[in-house]
């Protein structure tokens, strides 16, 4: 009896063990309507805010596994909107986003680390094709029903190309720009069987040829 | 010339608001018909900034003018039918009137658009109105036709001091003029 029970006792803590790994930092849905994506610019001395509508975050993390967790949001540029047509008209052109030659920006974590005021990611911001690296510090509330992460980082416009030419005066346009987060994540999604993927592709998709 | 106007002419403060209005107002005319086809860009922006920028100095310089007209006597009109009596005070009432709406529908047009107001990188005013599409085409409809109604009435208050100066002979011309005094 006292064997079995040991069997068995191993035979859970291994598959606790491999669980552990499997969700180590569990994916969280983002819930759009609730979550935002906002910037703040001065134009003429006065403070603007705009949105991006739209964009996919991509949101794994685990506060005990920093290591394990993981950002990666795109944004799609075309989704702004500064509540003024003919500026989110400006800012579609070259001299700003370039919205024809690059669509989207990226955001995505290389690290993540403690630090004295809270856990802060590098990552890689991605605009207009050029790359630069920030840190970025975020709070991150878990609860029973998914989790909120809130995080606000000041950009400098000119180091991602936007408002070249005569549009760099820092009189007219500010340099500083200052991006909001606020994403509301809900239930950890249970991690798919990959065994079942097959089956849904067979389904899915028209029979190949033989 | 003294500073107030007389019962026999116009004191220098009007005139010098007169004249000086009136070069302002060529200027932002030019300007503002100038400006809306240029193309997207900083230089736009700009040239839209120096519009505003006239364009609240007008609405204060119309302001102080109308208080100071209040405050003095208007000098006599020169003798002439009283429908023409008529058509002058309708005229400069019309005159003040559009002098007003032109900056007030321009505020308005650049609040219900979204855009920041400044002047002269001196001083941020306030919006009248927050964004509004439809503000945003009321507002604009207005600024359009204000200013077609303005350069109508300066006109039509050009070829009657003209007819004044040619055809009656009488002095009412010349006591705005801003190089001669009051007397004649």
């Amino acid at each position: 009896m006292k064997r079995v029970v040991a069997v068995f006792r191993a035979a859970f803590v291994a598959l606790a063990f491999v669980a552990t790994l499997a969700v180590a930092a569990p994916v969280y849905p983002v819930v759009a309507a609730r979550s935002s994506l906002a910037f703040s610019g001065t134009q003429q001395g006065e403070r603007f805010n705009g949105v991006f509508r739209a964009f996919e975050a991509r949101i794994q993390y685990a506060p005990d596994d920093l290591a394990g967790s993981h950002f990666d949001v795109t944004i799609p540029l075309k989704s702004l909107d500064s509540k003024n047509s003919e500026r989110d008209a400006a800012l579609a052109t070259a001299e700003w986003f370039d919205f024809t030659h690059f669509p989207n920006a990226t955001f995505r974590t290389v690290a993540m680390h403690m630090t004295a005021t809270g856990v802060v990611a590098d990552a890689d911001v991605t605009i207009k094709g050029r790359t630069r690296r920030i840190a970025f510090p975020f709070t991150w509330k878990g609860s029973a029903s998914g989790a909120t992460l809130d995080a606000r980082v000041t950009l400098d416009r000119l180091d991602y190309g936007l408002g070249t030419g005569d549009w760099a005066d820092d009189a007219m346009v500010g340099r500083k720009v200052e991006v909001t987060v606020r994403l509301v994540l809900g239930p950890v999604v249970p991690v798919e069987v990959p065994a079942a993927k097959p089956t849904l592709k067979a389904v899915g998709q028209p029979k190949a040829k033989r | 010339m003294a500073l107030r106007s007389t019962a026999g002419g116009w004191g220098s403060v009007t005139r010098a608001f007169h004249w000086g209005m009136l070069l302002l107002l060529i200027g932002i005319v030019s300007v503002g018909y100038y400006m809306t086809g240029l193309p997207l860009g900083a230089a736009k922006l700009q040239i839209y900034a120096l519009h505003k920028s006239i364009g609240l100095t007008l609405l204060a310089l119309v302001i102080l003018r109308a208080l100071w007209r209040l405050s003095e006597q208007r000098p006599a009109l020169p003798p002439m039918p009283i429908w023409q009596v008529r058509v002058a005070i309708g005229t400069h009432l019309l005159l003040y009137g559009l002098l007003f709406l032109m900056p007030l529908s321009g505020w308005l047009y650049n609040s219900a658009s979204g855009f920041p107001l400044q002047w002269f990188h001196v001083l941020n005013l306030p919006a009248l109105a927050r964004a509004d599409p439809h503000l945003k085409v009321l507002a604009r409809s207005l600024h359009e036709i204000g200013a077609g109604a303005l350069i109508g009435v300066v006109a039509l208050h050009m070829l009657a001091a003209l007819k004044h100066h040619f055809i009656d002979n009488d002095v009412t011309l010349r006591r705005m003029a801003p190089w001669r005094g009051d007397r004649f």
